[in-house]
């Protein structure tokens, strides 16, 4: 066989099997969406297809979406999410994007020890936080009257104090591939070190603070643990409120997958309206290190 | 203090106190986020340490700190006292979380890195195949427990009804959240759900090979799995060195994917799916044992640290002999 054929061959059969692979990974989310139309037998005895009603139409039950804002307050949770997660990476990123600035740009007495803290805040067990974090809010509020538990503020000042050493160290190869003779210039124009920051190095990082700011933001929309233990009704986020209700309806499957439906959306379009520089952030920081 | 060790070094640098007034700017930068780690980092990390010395339960919880202190007694009953409450299930959630950790780390990595190497060549489409597999990715893992859950239930589950009923691998239905198959299901999912970050961070490595050195391999007449190991790699090697890292660590802390799996956020997930999180988290908040929940904490941190800097020794070491 000639060369150039072989290859044509090994390409195509190579585009077939990743085209399968593509097809076996996507099948859940197809999965999913198409359940949550469905009634919740057809889920329970595996009917793949839509069953049919008697006058022989397919029956897609869009009315499980009705239910599931009817039964859940799917409103608030969403609320709530959205105001946690945003502010939580507002507040982080600019704590980080400070602190990444000072590591990638000054060698001082205890930058070496600081890195190695904000890698060493990485391995800690979440668990172990979580209980000192929840008797020291009743505390709080024991001594000052103040309620934190159960507040945005708690689990904001939470996640952003959990978020922060990570992007730091993502944030950190941003501002290290930026040239250091950029700013050595507006030095030399007169630009004080905070004007430098400012007016140089911040508009170059963009890119990767955006980056490292959606993937912090996905992960705070992960977060199931501490949500689970220090919100209450009006301030439970969509992950506590999707276990809550999956507890209460457990052979409701339509719903579940409905519940999962909405709660991937939102994600799903912010990855859709950034994954541009999500794909660049990302693997940027991963491969200068 | 700082006076001292500026004599010390004054043959090598300058000064402490100078290089840190010359770096003022550094410090105010890094202020915040310091404050920020000292209250809600270093301050409740040394408490909850503190606490694996505590006898902290139901009845002592009011007391908190002032609970009675008991030594290593906490860590006597998960190390070595076969009969405390702790203890059942223990073993099984260890050797879960090992099972599950190592398959995870090494299957996300070798599915990120098959997909890279198929998605590294130039066709038709490249870039739209690539944003759709990243799709798993963005599925929070809430949901990815809980939509999984419910595939791989014994009968209506999309896996069931696709290996037994349309594909006839199975000659029965297999239950899958019952039993020792309860670790495929947890494993599965998992490397479902991260797979695709791997993918991406390999991918941003191939491309910066140069394609001399492929060139060259050519050549001297290198088969496509030498090159593969000779170069591709080796030269990834500081992809998956963090790739490996973070896998290691973040797999070890899984939590949501099991707990939203069995019983739908409630549920035992059986000896076969318990893992060290869930473990001690039902432990704390359904047992009330606080005391041995921290103490199995701060020795899953102390295995944590050791572990991480055996692949940091390691991965030195093979640096310095390339």
């Amino acid at each position: 066989m000639p060369y150039y054929l072989r290859k044509r061959l090994t390409d195509l059969s190579i585009n077939i099997v990743m085209l399968v692979f593509l097809f076996v990974t996507l099948m859940p989310i197809g999965w999913m969406l198409f359940s949550s139309v469905k009634n919740s037998t057809d889920i329970a005895i595996g009917r793949i297809g839509l069953s049919r009603n008697i006058e022989g139409h397919t029956e897609i039950h869009w009315e499980n979406y009705v239910d599931l804002w009817k039964n859940v307050n799917f409103g608030l949770y969403l609320r709530n999410s959205v105001v946690i997660c945003g502010t939580t990476v507002v507040i982080a990123m600019t704590l980080s994007t400070l602190a990444a600035y000072a590591l990638s740009r000054f060698k001082f007495p205890g930058s070496d020890l600081f890195s190695n803290a904000i890698l060493a805040t990485q391995m800690i067990p979440a668990l172990m936080y979580l209980i000192p974090l929840y008797i020291m809010f009743i505390k709080f509020t024991m001594l000052t009257g103040l309620p934190v538990k159960g507040t945005f503020w708690g689990l904001i000042l939470i996640y952003s104090a959990f978020f922060t050493p990570f992007s730091i160290w993502i944030l950190r190869g941003f501002f290290a591939a930026i040239p250091v003779e950029l700013e050595e210039a507006a030095k030399i124009d007169g630009c004080n070190q905070f004007q430098v920051f400012w007016n140089v190095a911040l508009p170059l990082a963009i890119p990767g603070i955006i980056a490292t700011g959606i993937y912090l933001f996905l992960n705070a929309w992960d977060e199931l643990m501490f949500a689970w233990v220090l919100t209450n009704a009006d301030t439970m986020t969509i992950p506590v409120g999707i276990r809550l209700f999956v507890g209460n309806y457990q052979n409701r499957f339509d719903l579940m997958m409905a519940a999962a439906t909405v709660a991937t959306i939102p994600v799903c379009i912010i990855f859709f309206l950034l994954q541009r520089y999500i794909v660049q952030g990302l693997t940027a920081g991963a491969v200068k290190g | 203090m700082s006076v001292l060790s500026g004599q010390i070094n004054k043959q090598k640098k300058k000064p402490v106190l100078q290089r840190i007034k010359q770096n003022r700017i550094a410090y105010v930068f890094l202020l915040p986020t310091l404050l920020a780690m000292l209250f809600l980092h270093i301050f409740p990390i040394m408490q909850g340490i503190y606490m694996s010395f505590l006898e902290l339960n139901q009845f002592t919880l009011s007391q908190y700190l002032l609970a009675p202190f008991v030594g290593l007694d906490n860590f006597y009953k998960v190390l070595i006292d076969v009969n405390s409450p702790i203890r059942i299930g223990l073993f099984e959630a260890v050797r879960n979380t090992v099972i599950y950790t190592l398959l995870v780390t090494v299957g996300t990595l070798g599915v990120g890195m098959v997909v890279a190497l198929m998605l590294n060549r130039k066709f038709f489409g490249r870039s739209l195949v690539r944003t759709l597999f990243l799709f798993p990715w963005i599925i929070p893992t809430y949901v990815t427990g809980l939509l999984w859950g419910i595939m791989w239930l014994k009968e209506g589950g999309l896996i069931n009804v696709m290996l037994v009923d349309w594909l006839h691998l199975l000659p029965f239905k297999p239950s899958w959240l019952t039993g020792a198959n309860t670790i495929w299901a947890i494993i599965i999912p998992t490397i479902w759900r991260y797979w695709p970050l791997s993918m991406l961070m390999l991918l941003a490595g191939l491309q910066t090979i140069p394609e001399e050195l492929y060139e060259a391999a050519d050549i001297d007449g290198a088969g496509p799995w030498r090159k593969f190991w000779m170069i591709t790699w080796p030269m990834l090697q500081p992809v998956w060195f963090i790739l490996i890292l973070f896998g290691l660590i973040s797999n070890t802390y899984s939590f949501n994917i099991v707990i939203m799996m069995f019983g739908f956020g409630a549920g035992f997930p059986g000896e076969w799916g318990d893992l060290m999180m869930t473990n001690i988290f039902r432990n704390s908040f359904q047992l009330w044992n606080f005391g041995t929940g921290a103490a199995a904490s701060v020795l899953l941190l102390i295995v944590m640290v050791a572990i991480v800097n055996v692949w940091f020794r390691l991965y030195k070491q093979a640096e310095e002999v390339r």
